[in-house]
């Protein structure tokens, strides 16, 4: 199986670190779609198949605890595998968000936080079936 | 205070540069890091206990870096992505900053991040506005400066959860 994910944030340079994490995590993936806040990527979400939300909280228009509440009251989305990436320290909302059923990185994060995080919530477990991992993990750090 | 939220405000700096940018602060700025002429500042201002802004000023020198390193690729020369990347930077440090000084529960939420050109501090500063905290920092051949502002709120400062209260 190969992933659709969605990256919802507002930074165009965190989205594309964001990418390039998902590109060396060996996670089969088959299309990756952005968007700059949570209206557009609930627009996305009745438009595409996504299997992977990856969400920022701060953000113009709509938050991402307002799209997360959005997601999880409706049936057809309810289920999604969402992962909050996220410079959020305040423990009340982290565990609301993680009461919604979300999992949590922080940034900034190394690259084999947010690549184990997304193979922890996906389920995959065997990488090396699809593909190795295109870089060691202390290579970079986000 | 004021010089213990300068160690938090250094502390949420520079952990922010060097995990997000690969830089690496220096204690005293040299010469031509001093010389080196301002890029432009981004302000992420924050409601919630405390209402306030972060502004992370740079120098034009170190603007397609910053970007270079948090992109790694061949983009960082487009500056609509530096300021970006600049303005994701501001937007980390305040999210870390904000738990060390109020505390892990309090609730904040903040703006996007405001770009303004080749501005210097005087000139980023309101009428009657005032920098709680200030701290400048060398990296590579330029320099970084980010200012702490808090309009309302200061009691939170006081927070049996917040870092300066354990200090």
């Amino acid at each position: 199986m190969a992933f659709n994910v969605l990256i919802v944030d507002d930074s165009a340079v965190m989205r594309a670190m964001i990418v390039r994490t998902l590109k060396l995590s060996g996670l089969p993936i088959a299309a990756i779609h952005e968007a700059a806040h949570g209206e557009d990527g609930l627009r996305m979400l009745n438009d595409e198949w996504v299997d992977l939300l990856l969400l920022d909280v701060n953000m113009p228009v709509m938050n991402g605890e307002e799209m997360l509440q959005r997601i999880r009251a409706d049936e057809r989305t309810r289920d999604l595998a969402v992962i909050i990436v996220s410079t959020e320290g305040s423990e009340t909302r982290l565990a609301h968000l993680q009461e919604l059923g979300a999992a949590i990185v922080h940034k900034p994060f190394p690259p084999e936080t947010l690549r184990d995080t997304i193979l922890r919530v996906t389920g995959v477990t065997d990488v090396d079936y699809y593909g190795p991992v295109a870089a060691s993990s202390d290579s970079l750090d986000f | 205070m004021s010089t213990t939220t300068d160690q938090l405000l250094r502390r949420a700096t520079v952990s922010t540069f060097e995990s997000l940018a690969f830089l690496f602060a220096e204690d005293e700025c040299t010469g031509e890091q001093l010389a080196a002429p301002w890029g432009g500042s981004v302000s992420v201002e924050f409601h919630g206990p405390m209402r306030g802004r972060v502004v992370l000023r740079v120098t034009e020198s170190l603007m397609p870096a910053i970007a270079a390193n948090m992109l790694g690729d061949d983009e960082s020369h487009l500056v609509p992505l530096q300021r970006d990347a600049i303005g994701e930077m501001t937007n980390v440090v305040c999210g870390n900053l904000l738990p060390l000084l109020a505390g892990t529960e309090a609730v904040f939420r903040l703006d996007a991040p405001h770009w303004r050109a080749r501005t210097t501090a005087s000139e980023d500063s309101r009428a009657g506005d005032a920098p709680l905290s200030s701290v400048v920092l060398g990296m590579d051949d330029g320099r970084v400066e980010v200012q702490l502002y808090v309009f309302s709120g200061h009691d939170a400062l006081l927070h049996p959860n917040s870092a300066l209260s354990v200090a």
